[in-house]
Order: C-alpha cells, then sequence, then structure tokens
C-alpha cells in the first residue's frame, strides 16, 4: 500500500496515520508478547523445574525485582498447582516433545516458576492489546481497514457506526491496561532470564550490519517519524546513517537481491524494481542453490533485521524513550547478574530477545503518543481519513517501507497505467534466513549459529535459542493435527 | 443472546486445498442447520491464540479439521478428550502455534472445556490452491452428518433449515 501511495507520491491524511501508527504499534506489542512468552520462553524456562520452586521464595523474588502486583506467593501456589496437574496428566508427553529437563536449561526453580506465572498471565495481555488492532481493522492478524490513500475508518464522535469517543476511550483503557504488565513483568523476566544465561551474550552474534525504517509518520508526506531507522555497519553505532522520508535515495538505492544460492531460474543479483520470481526447484546442492530464499543485501552486504536493528538504530539516533528502556534493562540485568552488562551485550542471541523487550516497551508508549495525536487532531475538527488515488497513464514506480515486528519490510511496485507490472517484496525473514548472497557472504541466522555449543547434539536446543531469538517467520500456512503427536519439527546439524 | 457454551469451530488454512476442509465443512453445515444460540459457530482458520476466547471455559468444543491419522485419504474418524495429543510441541516459529499448543494453554490456564471432539479427515492434498481435491469434497457430507451426529449425542438441538424461498 505504501509502495502504491509511494509511487502515485499520495499525501495520507493525518487521521489515517495516526490510526495506521496504533495499529502498528498495538500489533507490534502483541507480536513481542506472544513471542517472548509463548514461543521464545520456553527454551530457556523450564516448566517442569517450576514444580520445585518454593512459592513464598518464587513471591519474594519477584517482589524484590519490580512492583507487579501480581507475584503473591498464593498466585505463585495457584500456578504451581495447576502446572503439577499438567505435567502429572499423562498423556502430554511433554518431555518427549518440549526440551524441558535439557542439560542447557539453568534457572533456578523459583524463576522457573515466576516465569511460568507471568506466560499465563500474557495470554490475557495479549488478547487485551490485540484488541486494539481488531477495534481499529476489524479483524487481526490480517486487518481490513486499509486502502491506498488511507484508511476505511469513518470518524464522527457522536456516531454509533463509526469511530466514535466511546470506542477511542475503550482503546485507551487497553492500552493503559498492559502498561503495568510490559513495564513490571516482561523487561524484568526478560532482563532475569539474560542475567542468568549471561554466557549466551556471548553467543550468536551473526551479522552486525544493521538495517531498520523510521516509523509512525507524524505529517501526511512520510519525511517525519516519532520512530527513527537506519543502518549501522559493523556493530558500530556511530556509523548510524539515518533514513529520513519514505522518498530516501540512500535506502531507495541500496536494495538489492541475489539469486546466486536460491531456488530461481538464473544468477543475478538485482534491485527489487528489477527482479523477477521464477521458481525452479534443483534440489539441495550445499555449495550451489539450496533456499527458497533469495538474499537481499544493503549497498552490497548482508544485514540483520529485527528489533535489535531497530533498537540500535534508534538508540544511535537518540530516541530518549529507547535510551531509557535499554538503560533500564542493562541495570537490572547488572543487578542479577551481579556484575556490570553494557550495551556490547547486545550483539547476541541474548540481546536479540533484550531488544524485542524494550521495543515492545517503546511501541506501547507509542500507542499513547498515536493515541494523544489522533485525539488532538480529531479535536481540532479533522476528520478527514482518505484522498482518492488517481493512477496515471504510463509507468510509475514506488517503494514502501515499514518496521515490522521481525524487522524492515519493504514492498516495491512497478505500475503500468494503472495495472501492477512488478510487485517484489523484500520482507524482515528474507534479511535474516537469506543464504549467502552473490559474493558468498551468509546470512544473518548462518553466521549466527557459527561456534553454538551443543549440550546434547541429539537435542539441540542451543540452535533452537539463537534461530528463534531472530523470530523467525515460517511454516504460517499450515497447522495440522497429527494423531499421535509426533514431532513435526526436526532441526538437522550438518 | 444468550452467552454460547459449545463452540462448533472450523480449523485450516483455505488456500491450502484440504487443509481448508474443517472450515469449508463448518460453513457449510451453518448454512443448512439451524442451531440454538447458546451454539457459535466459528470459522477459526489458521488462528492460532486468537482461538483461546472460544475454548476457554466453554462447556464443549467440537472441531473440524485436517488430521495426519496415517490412513488412506478420505479417512475420516473422531478424536476425543484423553485421546487428543495435547501438548507444548517445540516450534521452529510463532506461526507455528497450532492447535495442540492452543488446547495445551487452555490446559494451563485452568478453563478446558468438559468436553472436547475433534472430527478429523486425512487430507490427499496440503498443497497451494483455493479448491479441495475431489476425493476430500466428496466426503464433506459425512463430515456434515458426523457433526449433527455429535450434537444429538450432545443433546443439543440442531435442525435442517426450512428451505429457502
Amino acid at each position: 500500500m505504501r509502495s502504491v501511495e509511494n509511487a502515485l507520491q499520495l499525501d495520507i491524511p493525518l487521521n489515517a496515520q495516526f490510526i495506521r501508527n496504533l495499529i502498528m504499534a498495538a500489533h507490534g506489542v502483541h507480536d513481542h508478547i506472544v513471542h517472548f512468552y509463548h514461543l521464545a520462553a520456553l527454551d530457556w524456562v523450564d516448566i517442569v523445574s517450576a514444580l520445585k520452586a518454593d512459592p513464598k521464595k518464587a513471591s519474594q523474588l519477584g517482589e524484590s525485582l519490580s512492583n507487579w502486583d501480581q507475584n503473591s506467593a498464593k498466585h505463585m501456589k495457584e500456578v504451581q498447582d495447576r502446572l503439577k496437574t499438567f505435567v502429572s496428566s499423562g498423556q502430554l508427553g511433554i518431555y518427549a516433545n518440549g526440551y524441558w529437563g535439557h542439560k542447557a536449561m539453568k534457572l533456578p526453580p523459583e524463576v522457573n516458576l515466576l516465569a511460568s506465572a507471568h506466560y499465563l498471565q500474557a495470554l490475557h495481555f495479549q488478547r487485551r492489546i490485540n484488541m486494539v488492532v481488531s477495534i481499529l481493522g476489524s479483524k487481526t492478524p490480517n486487518i481490513q481497514n486499509l486502502a491506498v490513500g488511507g484508511v476505511a475508518n469513518p470518524i464522527n464522535p457522536d456516531n454509533q457506526s463509526a469511530l466514535n469517543m466511546e470506542r477511542l476511550y475503550y482503546i485507551k483503557t487497553l492500552i493503559d491496561e498492559v502498561q503495568g504488565f510490559v513495564r513490571n513483568a516482561m523487561l524484568v523476566d526478560v532482563a532475569a532470564v539474560a542475567a542468568l544465561y549471561a554466557e549466551w551474550t556471548g553467543y550468536g552474534k551473526g551479522v552486525t550490519n544493521y538495517l531498520s525504517a523510521p516509523d509512525m509518520p507524524m505529517d501526511t508526506k512520510g519525511t517525519a517519524f516519532a520512530l527513527p531507522g537506519g543502518y549501522i555497519e559493523n556493530g558500530d553505532l556511530g556509523t548510524f546513517k539515518p533514513i529520513k522520508s519514505f522518498n530516501d535515495e540512500y535506502f531507495k538505492n541500496g536494495v538489492k537481491e541475489s539469486i546466486k544460492h536460491s531456488w530461481y531460474k538464473g544468477d543475478w543479483n538485482k534491485h527489487p524494481w528489477e527482479e523477477s520470481t521464477d521458481p525452479n526447484h534443483t534440489g539441495m546442492q550445499y555449495d550451489g542453490k539450496y533456499s527458497w530464499v533469495k538474499a537481499p543485501t544493503f549497498n552490497g552486504k548482508p544485514a540483520q533485521v529485527g528489533p535489535l536493528a531497530n533498537v540500535l538504530c534508534m538508540y544511535a539516533a537518540g530516541h530518549a524513550g529507547t535510551k531509557k528502556y535499554v538503560t533500564e534493562m542493562l541495570n537490572t540485568i547488572s543487578a542479577v547478574a551481579k556484575t556490570k552488562v553494557g550495551p556490547a551485550a547486545l550483539h547476541s542471541t541474548i540481546g536479540r530477545i533484550g531488544a524485542r523487550a524494550v521495543r515492545c516497551a517503546v511501541l506501547l508508549d507509542e500507542c499513547t503518543n498515536q493515541w494523544n495525536a489522533l485525539i488532538a487532531n480529531i479535536g481540532k475538527g479533522d476528520v478527514k481519513t482518505f484522498n482518492a488515488p488517481n493512477f496515471p497513464s504510463g509507468e510509475i514506480r514506488g517503494v514502501g517501507f515499514h518496521e515490522a515486528p521481525r524487522g524492515i519490510l519493504s514492498h516495491w511496485a512497478v505500475i503500468d497505467s494503472g495495472k501492477i507490472k512488478n510487485y517484489q517484496c523484500v520482507v524482515p525473514s528474507t534479511w535474516n534466513a537469506a543464504p549467502r548472497n552473490a559474493s558468498d557472504a551468509p546470512g544473518p541466522y548462518e553466521a549466527s549459529l557459527v561456534g553454538t555449543p551443543l549440550a546434547d547434539p541429539e537435542k539441540p536446543l542451543e540452535v533452537l535459542r539463537t534461530v528463534h531469538s531472530f523470530d523467525p517467520c515460517l511454516a504460517c500456512a499450515i497447522h495440522m493435527v497429527d494423531a499421535k503427536g509426533g514431532e513435526i519439527v526436526k532441526v538437522k546439524a550438518l | 443472546m444468550q452467552e454460547p457454551t459449545i463452540t462448533i469451530l472450523g480449523l485450516g488454512n483455505i488456500l491450502m486445498t484440504d487443509e481448508g476442509v474443517g472450515v469449508h465443512t463448518v460453513n457449510e453445515f451453518d448454512k443448512r442447520y439451524e442451531v440454538p444460540d447458546y451454539v457459535e459457530i466459528i470459522d477459526g482458520g489458521a488462528a492460532g491464540l486468537d482461538l483461546l476466547p472460544f475454548i476457554e471455559g466453554r462447556e464443549k468444543v467440537l472441531m473440524v479439521d485436517a488430521v495426519n491419522f496415517d490412513q488412506e485419504p478420505g479417512y475420516i474418524d473422531t478424536l476425543e478428550n484423553e485421546a487428543i495429543p495435547v501438548k507444548l510441541a517445540t516450534k521452529a516459529s510463532m506461526h507455528h502455534l497450532g492447535l495442540m499448543d492452543v488446547l495445551s494453554i487452555v490446559k494451563l490456564s485452568g478453563n478446558y472445556p468438559k468436553e472436547i471432539c475433534i472430527i478429523g479427515i486425512q487430507p490427499k492434498s496440503l498443497e497451494l490452491g483455493l479448491d479441495m481435491t475431489r476425493e476430500i469434497w466428496d466426503k464433506k457430507e459425512s463430515l456434515i452428518e458426523r457433526i449433527a451426529e455429535k450434537l444429538n449425542e450432545w443433546k443439543i438441538p440442531c435442525a435442517l433449515r426450512s428451505p429457502q424461498k
């Protein structure tokens, strides 16, 4: 959509920008909460060990780390009882499918219990923040309100069938409800996991060129953004160069994709506007073509994208909220680990998880900021949400980018007299999961796994920890029940 | 309107041929049958955690989905309660949060339905495509009957809608 708007150089009404921004921010918060608690946490937190915890000590520990009001000893006991029922019901077979009891699991029982309690609480809060997305976007995750030129949300403060004051204040309530959990449970849990697995600040670094999009446009043309983005080379924050607008030439000219090692016809390294996508599966050739993923590069180099890239860019750009939460998190990690942990630790597997929590807190604050901006703008009497597009005859080109939960997403459109002539998406997981590129440099996943120690090669939990830390976007298509509940994910070490 | 206590849930991805069989079946059932207000019929798609509100705390949940029984395509069977392999499986991706994970999360949070039944069918194709294969399409009637039978067994009234004028 932004790519088409960019091709048309269309102005987007302020209300539409703020509504889109609210949806993006709430969606990001939802995604990050679910990623940490319901996907990544189980790589680090051992639910079975939580059965051995002393609920009183778990509660004391929780209360010493933050003033979250859902850490009582009574609550910890309740959660532990539920876990007992869950684990003892013989059919579960969790040892077969989870990695619980694995040698690389190191948290004390009390921390495991505390994290398990928050795992269950997170279910409630992820749903609340996702309601913001569904109220504004009609459904989630595939929202229905976006249109080239704006959004299909009519604003009328007094009308039952429009976006009105009641709905807007309900959204505000939902945003406020989640604040306590993210600040006092999530940020603290992530810091505790990071501190107690401090050796993981030394693994999983991979590619340290970081690329991230500025997002949350605050004007109609996309030249001012609430959250900065740009490029950092070689992990050196001093090299940060910002991406400044939706028309930024530095970004527009920097992106290319190679198919030297990907299952597509030919061997080229092209700009997305010039690309084609002609699948040609030729089997596994470890030195030749071995992936469905193309290899994107920024100015010829692979780049890591995602919350870590975003947080580092925002930090380098001096974004106040990001600086605050990064400092807070590093302080908590240092306190729990009883040693000074600095920003260099961020270039790691655990750093990616930490950065995701920081970004979650930044985005949640941004929900409030965007809500305030929307209310203020409506207060001025502006209720416009849409500018109709007009497609000229002849060829036009556009690029649209967005800092999605998994990193920079860019769509590249070539439009000929109102018809799509070429459309290429360079998505976050393509950057991170890229095979080797035209000059055979590996992408972030590949590079990050080099040197990872394995406690048990048959159960490569450590590999999953690093791959999960990128929040991969894979396998969203098929969720089939296996009647026997067999192992579906296979990790193969080569 | 009464708060729903029973869910009929069609699961699957309609973009992947037979993977969408659950959704197609449940939608067709909804068209043909009248059920009481306390029964909620949902196209669950491949929604993952968003299914929680439709499962948590419900008395009974009836699901229709493509299931790998290691049988010939079109083989139909039901999995009930303890026979459903509820477990938190290792995942490669968050998008991988499947039904089993959702059910185990419901179990962990202590609001597991009193009865759960999955009517499953062995799919033939999981390729990209909007149309189901002939073999599986032909089994749709049997699946719809199974839903009606199960509701009958649960003593939930369901009757064919009167023909449209």
